[in-house]
């Protein structure tokens, strides 16, 4: 237990103490008075203690007490409570988890949506990249240009420069 | 009546008549009964009665003023709060200054902080400007004066331990009585006396030791101590 005013011996006699000190905050009065006064007639240690903190009160006394807060304070006060009131009765509203639900929802959906249109866009540019590195691929012949197929059955089977047909 | 010892009719002369203190009871629990059905002006009003002490209350404890409208503010709306669950066994000061010290050491222990912290230690000069005052009873005369006087007294109660700095400042400074310091700290009165006797002894301790240590030092040759 750490030193403080229960443990400190003052040197007076422990049961005068409280009489003491309302002899020094001036409220010992009637018979508590001249019980005190007689004792001290005859007990140095109580008056060596008594003469030890006499001027306790008048030090005490240069220390200023807080200052009104002022008219103002009230007003700032009920404001906090009302404040305070408003935010608990939207703890207490019935709908308030579904609301929270909903906004959960909605915040996962949109960053769901988000990350869809991203991957899908990012798929796209891929296969367009893809296309555009086959046109001068050495494996074109392996997709011929359509250009220059035979349009005819003719065209297909008669070499070229051959236009007897075969008549002589 | 002549036979009245004069200090007992000075003091009765001072006091509330009897009629006056219970209407004034009865008001209070009237505007107690009023915010607990919901009021708020009923509640401010209580709050308008009570904030000068409480913020005395708060101060002597913690005796940071940029932090003591916060906590008392927070009293007020944990009195609100609360306020349906009081049942006016006692009166509503008791209840609020008993909600207000629990609040201070709540506030203390998050914050793990003591009350009021000086870094620089008093010295002996200054301990001896402050004789120079108290001593003769002479009150500081300069604002310059009254600033260094309260922070020297200042530096003077930082050195005692928290309970005796705290029962002192409430008793001596903001004005609470024996019997409400009691009620506030579940105490009874002979104790409360007893603990304040000994902490006057405690600070009288520090202050003459400064005074001691000053003394003791040799002076030079203008008479100034070195």
């Amino acid at each position: 237990m750490t030193e403080n005013s229960l443990t400190r011996n003052t040197g007076a006699c422990p049961e005068f103490e409280p009489l003491l000190e309302d002899r020094l905050s001036g409220e010992l009065g009637g018979g508590d008075a001249a019980l005190v006064a007689e004792h001290l007639k005859s007990c140095a240690g109580c008056n060596a203690a008594l003469d030890h903190v006499a001027l306790s009160s008048r030090l005490l006394s240069l220390v200023e007490p807080a200052a009104d807060p002022g008219p103002g304070f009230a007003h700032r006060t009920m404001a906090r409570i009302r404040h305070a009131e408003a935010l608990s009765a939207d703890e207490r509203s019935i709908w308030k988890p579904f609301v929270s639900l909903a906004w959960r929802f909605a915040v996962t959906t949109a960053v769901a949506l988000a990350l869809v249109i991203t991957v899908d866009v990012g798929t796209h540019r891929d296969n367009s990249y893809v296309a555009s590195n086959s046109a001068s691929s050495e494996d074109a012949g392996l997709f011929p240009d359509t250009q220059s197929s035979p349009v005819e059955r003719d065209d297909f089977l008669v070499p070229a420069g051959d236009v007897t047909h075969g008549s002589h | 009546m002549a036979n009245v010892p004069k200090n007992v009719a000075a003091s009765a002369s001072t006091l509330p008549l009897p009629s006056a203190r219970s209407e004034k009871g009865e008001k209070e629990r009237e505007l107690v009964r009023l915010a607990q059905s919901g009021e708020h002006a009923a509640f401010e009003e209580l709050v308008r009665r009570h904030q000068q002490r409480v913020f005395g209350l708060v101060n002597g404890i913690l005796r940071r003023r940029e932090d003591v409208e916060d906590v008392v503010q927070q009293v007020f709306l944990k009195v609100f709060v609360s306020l349906k669950r009081f049942d006016q066994r006692s009166a509503f000061s008791t209840w609020l200054y008993k909600i207000s010290v629990n609040e201070c050491w709540d506030y203390l222990r998050k914050k793990k902080v003591r009350p009021l912290m000086y870094e620089a230690d008093l010295s002996e000069d200054q301990v001896a400007r402050l004789d120079g005052v108290v001593s003769v009873d002479r009150p500081p005369e300069s604002p310059s004066e009254r600033a260094e006087v309260r922070d020297l007294l200042e530096r003077l109660l930082e050195k005692l331990p928290d309970d005796d700095r705290q029962l002192l400042m409430l008793k001596e400074v903001e004005g609470f009585s024996v019997q409400e310091l009691a009620e506030m700290l579940d105490l009874n009165v002979n104790t409360v006396k007893v603990r304040l006797f000994r902490s006057r002894a405690r600070l009288m301790d520090v202050y003459k030791r400064r005074l001691e240590s000053h003394a003791s030092q040799p002076k030079s040759a203008e008479g100034k101590r070195v």
